[in-house]
Protein backbone atom coordinates (compact mmCIF):
# COMPACT_ATOMS: atom_id res chain seq x y z
CA UNK A 1 0.00 0.00 0.00
CA UNK A 2 1.35 3.36 -0.91
CA UNK A 3 0.53 6.50 0.94
CA UNK A 4 -1.68 9.01 -0.84
CA UNK A 5 1.03 11.57 -0.78
CA UNK A 6 4.55 11.99 0.37
CA UNK A 7 5.00 15.69 0.30
CA UNK A 8 8.49 16.86 -0.43
CA UNK A 9 9.03 20.42 0.62
CA UNK A 10 11.98 22.70 0.10
CA UNK A 11 13.48 23.10 3.50
CA UNK A 12 15.03 26.48 4.03
CA UNK A 13 16.01 25.96 7.66
CA UNK A 14 18.12 23.22 9.16
CA UNK A 15 15.42 21.46 11.15
CA UNK A 16 12.23 19.69 10.23
CA UNK A 17 9.83 17.17 11.71
CA UNK A 18 8.31 14.38 9.65
CA UNK A 19 4.63 13.65 10.25
CA UNK A 20 2.12 11.07 9.19
CA UNK A 21 -1.05 13.11 8.57
CA UNK A 22 -4.37 11.38 9.19
CA UNK A 23 -8.02 12.32 9.39
CA UNK A 24 -10.17 11.51 12.41
CA UNK A 25 -13.68 12.87 11.98
CA UNK A 26 -13.24 16.35 10.57
CA UNK A 27 -9.89 16.86 12.28
CA UNK A 28 -6.52 16.53 10.66
CA UNK A 29 -4.28 14.73 13.16
CA UNK A 30 -0.52 14.60 12.61
CA UNK A 31 1.65 11.93 14.23
CA UNK A 32 5.44 12.22 14.42
CA UNK A 33 6.40 9.65 11.81
CA UNK A 34 9.48 8.14 13.43
CA UNK A 35 7.37 6.04 15.75
CA UNK A 36 4.99 4.83 13.04
CA UNK A 37 5.70 1.13 12.60
CA UNK A 38 3.11 0.40 9.95
CA UNK A 39 -0.33 1.03 8.51
CA UNK A 40 -2.77 -1.81 7.95
CA UNK A 41 -6.42 -2.28 7.07
CA UNK A 42 -8.78 -3.09 9.96
CA UNK A 43 -9.31 -6.72 8.94
CA UNK A 44 -5.71 -7.38 9.91
CA UNK A 45 -6.64 -6.92 13.55
CA UNK A 46 -7.22 -10.10 15.53
CA UNK A 47 -10.49 -10.85 17.31
CA UNK A 48 -9.00 -9.83 20.64
CA UNK A 49 -8.05 -6.51 19.08
CA UNK A 50 -4.35 -7.22 19.43
CA UNK A 51 -2.40 -6.86 16.24
CA UNK A 52 0.87 -8.68 15.75
CA UNK A 53 3.32 -7.47 13.19
CA UNK A 54 6.95 -8.49 12.77
CA UNK A 55 6.83 -10.47 16.04
CA UNK A 56 5.62 -7.44 17.95
CA UNK A 57 2.16 -7.09 19.46
CA UNK A 58 0.29 -3.80 19.32
CA UNK A 59 -2.28 -3.19 22.03
CA UNK A 60 -5.46 -1.61 20.62
CA UNK A 61 -6.22 1.94 21.64
CA UNK A 62 -9.17 4.20 20.84
CA UNK A 63 -7.21 7.26 19.79
CA UNK A 64 -10.30 9.06 18.47
CA UNK A 65 -12.08 8.57 21.79
CA UNK A 66 -9.03 9.56 23.81
CA UNK A 67 -8.71 12.74 21.75
CA UNK A 68 -12.45 13.38 22.28
CA UNK A 69 -13.01 13.26 18.54
CA UNK A 70 -16.00 11.71 16.82
CA UNK A 71 -14.79 9.20 14.29
CA UNK A 72 -16.65 8.91 11.00
CA UNK A 73 -16.99 5.18 11.60
CA UNK A 74 -15.45 2.33 9.75
CA UNK A 75 -15.25 2.70 5.98
CA UNK A 76 -13.09 1.60 3.10
CA UNK A 77 -10.75 4.45 4.00
CA UNK A 78 -10.24 3.34 7.61
CA UNK A 79 -6.72 2.31 8.47
CA UNK A 80 -5.03 1.05 11.61
CA UNK A 81 -1.79 2.78 12.51
CA UNK A 82 0.86 0.75 14.33
CA UNK A 83 2.69 3.08 16.65
CA UNK A 84 5.54 2.18 18.93
CA UNK A 85 8.77 3.04 20.65
CA UNK A 86 10.92 0.85 22.86
CA UNK A 87 8.54 -1.65 24.43
CA UNK A 88 5.45 0.55 24.24
CA UNK A 89 3.23 -0.25 21.28
CA UNK A 90 -0.32 0.76 20.38
CA UNK A 91 -2.56 0.30 17.37
CA UNK A 92 -5.38 2.68 16.64
CA UNK A 93 -7.84 3.38 13.85
CA UNK A 94 -7.94 6.57 11.83
CA UNK A 95 -10.63 7.48 9.32
CA UNK A 96 -8.11 8.10 6.59
CA UNK A 97 -4.38 8.29 6.03
CA UNK A 98 -3.48 11.43 4.11
CA UNK A 99 0.26 11.04 3.80
CA UNK A 100 3.70 12.01 4.97
CA UNK A 101 4.83 15.58 5.23
CA UNK A 102 8.06 17.22 6.37
CA UNK A 103 7.39 20.42 8.24
CA UNK A 104 10.01 22.98 9.04
CA UNK A 105 10.44 23.39 12.77
CA UNK A 106 9.77 27.09 12.45
CA UNK A 107 6.39 26.41 10.83
CA UNK A 108 5.19 24.40 13.82
CA UNK A 109 3.14 26.49 16.22
CA UNK A 110 2.81 25.32 19.83
CA UNK A 111 -0.70 24.92 21.15
CA UNK A 112 -1.70 28.47 22.13
CA UNK A 113 -1.60 29.15 25.87
CA UNK A 114 -5.32 29.95 25.80
CA UNK A 115 -5.95 26.21 25.74
CA UNK A 116 -5.66 25.37 29.43
CA UNK A 117 -7.33 21.99 29.81
CA UNK A 118 -6.30 18.38 29.38
CA UNK A 119 -5.90 19.00 25.65
CA UNK A 120 -2.44 20.34 26.52
CA UNK A 121 -1.39 16.77 27.36
CA UNK A 122 -2.85 15.40 24.14
CA UNK A 123 -1.79 17.98 21.58
CA UNK A 124 1.70 19.40 21.12
CA UNK A 125 0.86 22.04 18.57
CA UNK A 126 -0.22 22.55 15.01
CA UNK A 127 0.86 23.48 11.54
CA UNK A 128 -1.00 24.98 8.64
CA UNK A 129 -1.62 22.90 5.57
CA UNK A 130 -2.95 24.17 2.25
CA UNK A 131 -6.62 24.01 3.15
CA UNK A 132 -6.63 23.12 6.80
CA UNK A 133 -4.68 22.93 10.01
CA UNK A 134 -3.13 19.73 11.32
CA UNK A 135 -3.14 19.17 15.07
CA UNK A 136 -0.07 17.34 16.35
CA UNK A 137 -0.95 14.48 18.68
CA UNK A 138 1.50 14.00 21.54
CA UNK A 139 3.31 10.71 20.84
CA UNK A 140 4.34 10.36 24.50
CA UNK A 141 0.69 10.61 25.54
CA UNK A 142 -0.36 8.13 22.84
CA UNK A 143 2.10 5.54 24.14
CA UNK A 144 1.50 6.35 27.82
CA UNK A 145 5.05 7.53 28.38
CA UNK A 146 5.60 10.17 31.04
CA UNK A 147 5.00 13.63 29.65
CA UNK A 148 8.03 15.72 28.85
CA UNK A 149 8.80 19.26 27.88
CA UNK A 150 9.78 20.07 24.31
CA UNK A 151 8.58 16.65 23.22
CA UNK A 152 8.83 17.51 19.54
CA UNK A 153 12.57 18.03 19.83
CA UNK A 154 12.93 14.25 19.98
CA UNK A 155 11.63 14.05 16.43
CA UNK A 156 13.55 16.88 14.84
CA UNK A 157 15.64 15.91 11.86
CA UNK A 158 18.79 18.02 11.82
CA UNK A 159 19.51 18.60 8.18
CA UNK A 160 22.63 20.71 8.60
CA UNK A 161 24.67 18.19 10.59
CA UNK A 162 24.74 15.47 7.97
CA UNK A 163 27.61 14.22 5.95
CA UNK A 164 27.08 13.62 2.29
CA UNK A 165 24.24 11.14 1.72
CA UNK A 166 23.47 10.66 5.40
CA UNK A 167 20.51 13.00 5.67
CA UNK A 168 18.80 11.71 2.60
CA UNK A 169 18.87 8.16 3.86
CA UNK A 170 17.71 9.13 7.31
CA UNK A 171 14.88 11.25 5.95
CA UNK A 172 13.60 8.59 3.66
CA UNK A 173 13.73 5.76 6.17
CA UNK A 174 10.25 6.24 7.68
CA UNK A 175 8.64 6.51 4.26
CA UNK A 176 10.40 3.40 3.04
CA UNK A 177 9.22 1.55 6.13
CA UNK A 178 5.66 2.68 5.63
CA UNK A 179 5.58 1.92 1.96
CA UNK A 180 6.90 -1.54 2.65
CA UNK A 181 3.95 -2.45 4.83
CA UNK A 182 1.78 -4.77 2.79
CA UNK A 183 -1.88 -4.24 3.57
CA UNK A 184 -3.60 -7.25 5.02
CA UNK A 185 -0.44 -9.19 5.72
CA UNK A 186 -0.08 -8.18 9.29
CA UNK A 187 -1.22 -10.36 12.12
CA UNK B 1 -9.74 48.37 5.33
CA UNK B 2 -11.51 47.65 8.59
CA UNK B 3 -8.54 48.75 10.63
CA UNK B 4 -8.47 51.96 8.60
CA UNK B 5 -12.14 52.56 9.32
CA UNK B 6 -11.53 52.06 13.01
CA UNK B 7 -8.61 54.49 12.96
CA UNK B 8 -10.73 57.06 11.09
CA UNK B 9 -13.53 56.70 13.62
CA UNK B 10 -11.02 57.09 16.43
CA UNK B 11 -9.62 60.29 14.92
CA UNK B 12 -13.11 61.72 14.46
CA UNK B 13 -14.06 60.79 18.00
CA UNK B 14 -10.93 62.39 19.45
CA UNK B 15 -11.58 65.65 17.63
CA UNK B 16 -15.08 65.70 19.01
CA UNK B 17 -13.89 65.50 22.60
CA UNK B 18 -14.53 68.71 24.36
CA UNK B 19 -12.02 68.41 27.20
CA UNK B 20 -12.07 65.87 30.00
CA UNK B 21 -10.87 62.33 29.49
CA UNK B 22 -13.65 60.17 28.14
CA UNK B 23 -13.00 56.44 27.81
CA UNK B 24 -12.84 55.17 24.24
CA UNK B 25 -14.79 51.99 23.76
CA UNK B 26 -15.21 49.66 20.82
CA UNK B 27 -18.84 48.62 20.49
CA UNK B 28 -19.57 45.37 18.71
CA UNK B 29 -22.24 42.70 18.61
CA UNK B 30 -22.16 38.94 19.06
CA UNK B 31 -25.24 37.05 17.93
CA UNK B 32 -27.26 40.26 18.26
CA UNK B 33 -26.02 41.07 21.77
CA UNK B 34 -24.24 44.41 21.81
CA UNK B 35 -21.28 44.93 24.09
CA UNK B 36 -18.32 47.23 24.63
CA UNK B 37 -14.61 46.79 25.21
CA UNK B 38 -11.68 49.09 25.86
CA UNK B 39 -10.00 50.12 22.59
CA UNK B 40 -6.54 49.29 23.87
CA UNK B 41 -7.57 45.64 24.12
CA UNK B 42 -8.52 45.42 20.44
CA UNK B 43 -5.83 44.67 17.86
CA UNK B 44 -8.06 44.85 14.80
CA UNK B 45 -10.96 43.52 12.81
CA UNK B 46 -10.55 41.13 9.90
CA UNK B 47 -12.91 39.00 7.90
CA UNK B 48 -14.04 35.72 9.42
CA UNK B 49 -12.71 32.75 7.48
CA UNK B 50 -14.27 29.93 9.47
CA UNK B 51 -13.13 28.05 12.55
CA UNK B 52 -11.21 24.80 12.75
CA UNK B 53 -12.43 22.69 15.69
CA UNK B 54 -9.96 21.60 18.37
CA UNK B 55 -10.84 18.82 20.84
CA UNK B 56 -10.51 21.07 23.86
CA UNK B 57 -11.77 21.03 27.44
CA UNK B 58 -11.08 24.71 27.98
CA UNK B 59 -14.41 26.51 28.38
CA UNK B 60 -15.30 28.50 25.25
CA UNK B 61 -11.90 27.91 23.59
CA UNK B 62 -12.58 25.05 21.22
CA UNK B 63 -11.39 26.16 17.82
CA UNK B 64 -8.76 27.97 15.80
CA UNK B 65 -8.95 30.40 12.95
CA UNK B 66 -6.29 30.77 10.29
CA UNK B 67 -4.61 34.10 10.02
CA UNK B 68 -1.71 34.82 7.69
CA UNK B 69 0.94 32.16 8.32
CA UNK B 70 -0.40 30.88 11.60
CA UNK B 71 -3.53 30.28 13.60
CA UNK B 72 -5.30 32.14 16.38
CA UNK B 73 -7.33 30.50 19.13
CA UNK B 74 -11.00 31.46 19.10
CA UNK B 75 -13.01 32.44 22.16
CA UNK B 76 -16.68 31.61 21.66
CA UNK B 77 -18.31 34.68 23.17
CA UNK B 78 -21.69 33.70 21.68
CA UNK B 79 -21.62 30.41 23.59
CA UNK B 80 -20.59 32.17 26.77
CA UNK B 81 -23.71 34.32 26.52
CA UNK B 82 -25.78 31.29 25.47
CA UNK B 83 -26.56 32.73 22.08
CA UNK B 84 -26.27 31.30 18.58
CA UNK B 85 -24.42 33.01 15.77
CA UNK B 86 -26.44 33.37 12.61
CA UNK B 87 -25.16 31.55 9.56
CA UNK B 88 -23.55 33.72 6.95
CA UNK B 89 -21.06 36.50 7.06
CA UNK B 90 -19.22 37.38 10.23
CA UNK B 91 -16.23 39.42 11.24
CA UNK B 92 -13.28 38.45 13.38
CA UNK B 93 -12.31 40.71 16.27
CA UNK B 94 -8.64 40.21 17.07
CA UNK B 95 -7.96 40.79 20.75
CA UNK B 96 -4.75 41.69 22.59
CA UNK B 97 -5.07 38.94 25.17
CA UNK B 98 -2.60 38.39 28.00
CA UNK B 99 -1.83 34.94 26.59
CA UNK B 100 -1.35 36.22 23.04
CA UNK B 101 -3.64 37.25 20.20
CA UNK B 102 -7.14 35.83 20.41
CA UNK B 103 -9.97 35.81 17.87
CA UNK B 104 -13.67 36.36 18.51
CA UNK B 105 -16.37 35.81 15.91
CA UNK B 106 -18.65 38.83 15.88
CA UNK B 107 -21.64 40.01 13.85
CA UNK B 108 -20.95 41.45 10.38
CA UNK B 109 -21.61 45.06 11.40
CA UNK B 110 -18.27 46.84 11.62
CA UNK B 111 -17.51 47.70 15.26
CA UNK B 112 -17.86 51.36 16.08
CA UNK B 113 -15.72 53.53 18.28
CA UNK B 114 -17.64 55.34 20.99
CA UNK B 115 -16.55 57.88 23.54
CA UNK B 116 -17.99 57.05 26.90
CA UNK B 117 -18.11 59.44 29.80
CA UNK B 118 -16.16 57.94 32.67
CA UNK B 119 -18.96 58.92 35.00
CA UNK B 120 -21.27 56.58 33.08
CA UNK B 121 -19.07 53.57 33.70
CA UNK B 122 -19.99 51.24 36.54
CA UNK B 123 -17.24 48.76 37.30
CA UNK B 124 -17.56 45.38 39.05
CA UNK B 125 -21.21 44.67 38.38
CA UNK B 126 -22.03 41.00 38.87
CA UNK B 127 -19.66 38.13 39.54
CA UNK B 128 -18.57 37.33 35.98
CA UNK B 129 -14.80 37.98 35.83
CA UNK B 130 -15.03 38.43 32.06
CA UNK B 131 -17.39 41.36 32.51
CA UNK B 132 -15.81 44.56 33.85
CA UNK B 133 -19.08 46.35 34.39
CA UNK B 134 -21.52 48.50 32.47
CA UNK B 135 -21.26 51.67 30.45
CA UNK B 136 -23.63 53.91 28.56
CA UNK B 137 -22.67 54.50 24.93
CA UNK B 138 -24.92 56.58 22.70
CA UNK B 139 -27.72 56.25 25.20
CA UNK B 140 -27.44 52.47 25.30
CA UNK B 141 -26.35 50.54 28.38
CA UNK B 142 -23.77 47.91 27.41
CA UNK B 143 -21.73 45.33 29.29
CA UNK B 144 -17.97 45.99 29.21
CA UNK B 145 -16.08 42.84 28.30
CA UNK B 146 -12.59 42.24 29.72
CA UNK B 147 -11.13 41.15 26.39
CA UNK B 148 -7.51 41.05 27.58
CA UNK B 149 -8.24 38.46 30.27
CA UNK B 150 -11.17 36.71 28.64
CA UNK B 151 -11.49 33.15 29.90
CA UNK B 152 -8.50 33.35 32.24
CA UNK B 153 -10.49 33.47 35.46
CA UNK B 154 -13.30 31.20 34.29
CA UNK B 155 -10.75 28.56 33.26
CA UNK B 156 -9.19 28.80 36.68
CA UNK B 157 -12.58 28.33 38.28
CA UNK B 158 -13.37 25.41 35.98
CA UNK B 159 -10.02 23.80 36.66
Amino acid sequence: MGLRQSQTVTLTSSQAVRFLVTLIGDSSIALPAQWVRGIVIPTSVGRDGVLTWADASYEPSDLAGRLKLASQGRSAETRVVLYGHDHQRRSFAVDRVVGIVDVERTMIQPLPAHFRGAERDRLLGLFAEKDSVALIANPFWILDFPSRKNALDVFVLCLSEHRSGETEGRLQLPVATLDAVPVGHAG
Amino acid sequence: MLRGQLRKQETTATRGTGGGRPQHMVVFAVAGKRMAARTEEVAGVVSWTGAIPVPSETPFVTSLVRQEEGCLPVFDLAEKFKRTMREGESLCLVVKHVDGPLAIRIDPEVPSLQMVSRSSIQYHIGDDPDCAGLCVAAGEQLPIINLATLGVSSSRHAG
